[in-house]
């Protein structure tokens, strides 16, 4: 047993920090309603880092990625967070969802063509998998598409698409059989936005912005060629790739947590308490900060346990649901530490304050657990795969 | 970076496991509730009590990590005797080459040590220790005590003239608690440091109370697979299921934390103190929601005094109290934030 990082993955780790620290960008990144220029943004920093050679840090080398190690990819993330470089939103599917199953599933003709656009930053992907009536069940999808001729007809509707409005790309669950069983007949399509029959809506979401979008699909007509692994096999597909590329990725938002409990210490120092002095004072506000620092670390060990897990036996474990379940719901209870820290600063939307700030992550917490399977879900997942109950 | 077993850590494991199993099965938790003689003199022939000592001084030439391992099979085994006090003596001993036979025989199995924590010197600093400590865990029986002091480390003979023992019943029947009183008695200066030793036992606590968060949650999903309402296992009902899932991630926040501290303090980390303290907290909260739990899963079974359920819980709340609570630790580790 062992916390240290070998010769080699040190000298890994020099490398990154010191290209990240001549290459994080300077200028803020865009916020608010402007998603275009947030677009431009993240692609233009993709492009930056597929210069220097570190665009796809997970992905083969023979596809154009840098072929890291799992130890490496979890050196580039706490890296990536620890340089402040920008979190991983518009370029997301693309990177880690759509490219590694398009590198695991696709044929050499897609693979060709895509790959290389999703790590030069030309293009963003969306995901169209849930529905309004398959959520939780994603397997209950019914956006339809009919085979006529070499095309795809599909009609229907998908909801919840990040950054659909400003996609080229979606990843696209039809149901391509309806007489299948339902995990049977469904297919995993390359869709481009840009297809006539495509209307895109956003989504006000609780926070105020618009970055989620629901897509119409009626007569929407996309070559079959276009289907990535076999027909009707796309329940196979999607679930290809939901093991552990989220799991070294999600390293930097941990670290990210770990500065944030630090940043709250700090905020608890210069506010006041709740019976005077300051909150930090106060010996409710001091244990709960202690114990989500604690939290945060033994999460830290329990992502480095994970990856040298998967490294001895080749397989990632039932783990990650654990990681991603406590994960996200140790960010809500830091988010409600915050605002109690805050005091009646919380409510107020001044732009000068730190108030509106932790009330924004508090709001944008609340759909930790419900995005990317509920807490619900997770935990049914733990029940069932880990620990082997009955469904 | 390593946190996993490797094949020498999993045979460690298997082989305490084995002669716990063989030793303790579970009925007999129940039924027989003191310290067996015959487990204390297996457990010292092979080698047990001196698994983190170096093979100089008669020890396995193991450290921390796989003294871990043993306290986790202790707590899952809830196995009676003066497990920690024991194993803290031979690496308090260990400093003093003078006392070289009564480390071996305590690493004999000869000797056996009751540790008492007195952090703020209540019974002073000096050779002739004096006062009151009540409810000393596994105090009544020994034949030592090892005092650990603000700083200093200090050994008391349990025949030394100006010991008193006062046996008392304890929350849990499977750990014998008594009130200790000294009155000058002679003492040994050990020269050992009593803020490293008090580390150590932090992870080891928190390892003996991780051993129940495990077992509780084996327990509670072996139960939820089999028992029957409405005509099926109780553990397809979510409400059940989900509960079972909140104690598996309890012990697996609580198996990582325990993991790297006890490496952590191995390496001498920076910031392996902290890690320590916080072992301690979350693997007893870990202990303790998962001891409630289980005795909630078991239903009316798990609230009688024959099903296992409440020893778990029992232990638990024994460990809490050991070496401070999660209320202590948490102001500690806040008290940095919270200076100038």
């Amino acid at each position: 047993m062992e916390i240290r990082f070998s010769a080699a993955e040190e000298a890994f780790r020099a490398d990154a920090r010191a290209w990240l620290e001549a290459n994080v960008p300077r200028d803020r990144r865009p916020v608010g309603a402007d998603l275009a220029a947030l677009r431009a943004y993240d692609l233009a920093w993709q492009r930056r880092m597929f210069d220097g050679g570190w665009a796809g840090v997970s992905w083969p080398r023979e596809y154009g990625g840098r072929g890291a190690s799992l130890m490496e990819q979890v050196i580039w993330y706490e890296e990536y967070a620890r340089a402040g470089a920008p979190e991983v939103t518009t370029t997301f599917v693309g990177l880690n969802h759509a490219g590694p199953t398009l590198i695991a599933c696709g044929s050499e003709e897609q693979k060709a063509f895509h790959l290389p656009r999703i790590l030069r930053g030309d293009v963003v992907w969306c995901q169209g998998f849930s529905e309004p009536n398959a959520g939780s069940d994603l397997a209950s999808l019914q956006t339809r598409a009919v085979i006529e001729g070499e095309e795809l007809v599909v009609s229907g509707q998908k909801i919840w698409t990040s950054f659909g409005n400003v996609a080229e790309f979606q990843e696209l669950l039809v149901r391509t059989d309806p007489e299948a069983p339902r995990h049977r007949g469904i297919s995993w399509v390359i869709c481009a936005m840009d297809t006539p029959g495509i209307d895109i809506r956003p989504i006000k979401t609780l926070t105020g912005d618009q970055h989620f979008c629901e897509v119409f699909y009626d007569g929407v007509r996309i070559p079959l060629r276009n289907v990535v692994g076999r027909l009707n096999d796309g329940w196979r597909v999607a679930m290809a790739t939901l093991g552990f590329e989220r799991g070294t990725a999600f390293l930097s938002e941990q670290i990210r947590l770990a500065r944030r409990v630090e940043d709250l210490a700090t905020l608890a120092r210069s506010v006041p308490g709740p019976r005077g002095g300051r909150a930090i004072d106060d010996d409710e506000v001091a244990r709960r900060l202690a114990l989500a620092r604690a939290e945060v670390d033994a999460m830290r060990a329990m992502t480095y346990r994970s990856v040298s897990l998967a490294v001895r036996t080749g397989v990632p474990g039932a783990e990650a649901s654990v990681i991603r379940l406590f994960f996200s719901e140790l960010v809500q209870r830091i988010d409600l530490l915050a605002l109690d820290i805050l005091g009646p600063a919380a409510v107020e939307r001044r732009a000068e304050g730190p108030g509106a700030r932790w009330a924004d992550a508090y709001l944008a917490g609340l759909s930790q657990t419900i995005g990317g399977g509920t807490k619900d879900i997770q935990r049914n997942i733990i029940g069932e795969r880990m620990l082997g109950l009955p469904r | 970076m390593d946190l996993t077993f490797g094949p020498e850590q999993e045979s460690i494991r298997d082989a305490i496991r084995g002669v716990l199993a063989d030793r303790i099965p579970a009925p007999r938790a129940r039924a027989e509730l003191a310290p067996d003689p015959g487990l204390w003199a297996e457990a010292a022939a092979l080698g047990w009590f001196g698994l983190g000592l170096p093979e100089a001084v008669g020890g396995a030439g193991y450290a921390l990590p796989e003294e871990t391992i043993l306290f986790v099979e202790l707590g899952r085994s809830l196995a009676a005797g003066p497990w920690l006090g024991t194993v803290l003596a031979t690496h308090a001993l260990t400093a003093v080459p003078a006392l070289r036979d009564d480390l071996a025989s305590v690493v004999g199995g000869r000797t056996r040590v009751a540790v008492v924590d007195d952090p703020a010197d209540a019974l002073g600093d000096a050779t002739r220790p004096t006062g009151t400590v009540r409810g000393v865990a596994d105090g009544d029986g020994v034949d030592a005590f090892l005092v650990l002091g603000g700083r200093r480390v200090r050994w008391v003979s349990a025949r030394a003239s100006g010991v008193r023992v006062a046996a008392r019943e304890s929350l849990d029947p499977t750990r014998r608690v008594a009130d200790l009183s000294f009155t000058e008695p002679s003492a040994e200066l050990l020269g050992a440091e009593a803020i490293p030793l008090r580390r150590t036992a932090l992870v080891l606590v928190a390892a003996e109370a991780l051993g129940i968060a495990e077992r509780t949650l084996e327990a509670s999903v072996a139960h939820a697979k089999t028992r029957e309402q409405f005509g099926r296992p109780i553990g397809s009902f979510q409400a059940v299921k989900h509960r079972c899932a909140d104690m598996a991630v309890r012990t697996e926040v609580a198996r990582s934390i325990v993991t790297f501290a006890a490496v952590a303090l191995r390496d001498l980390e920076p910031e392996a103190p902290r890690h320590a303290q916080q072992a301690k907290v979350l693997a007893t909260s870990a202990a303790l929601a998962n001891g409630h739990d289980n005795v909630q899963n078991h239903g009316g079974m798990g609230f009688t005094w024959e099903a296992d359920a409440h020893l778990f819980l029992k232990r638990a709340w024994m460990l809490e109290h050991a070496f401070g609570t999660r209320t202590a630790h948490l102001e500690a580790l806040a008290a940095p934030w919270r200076a100038g």
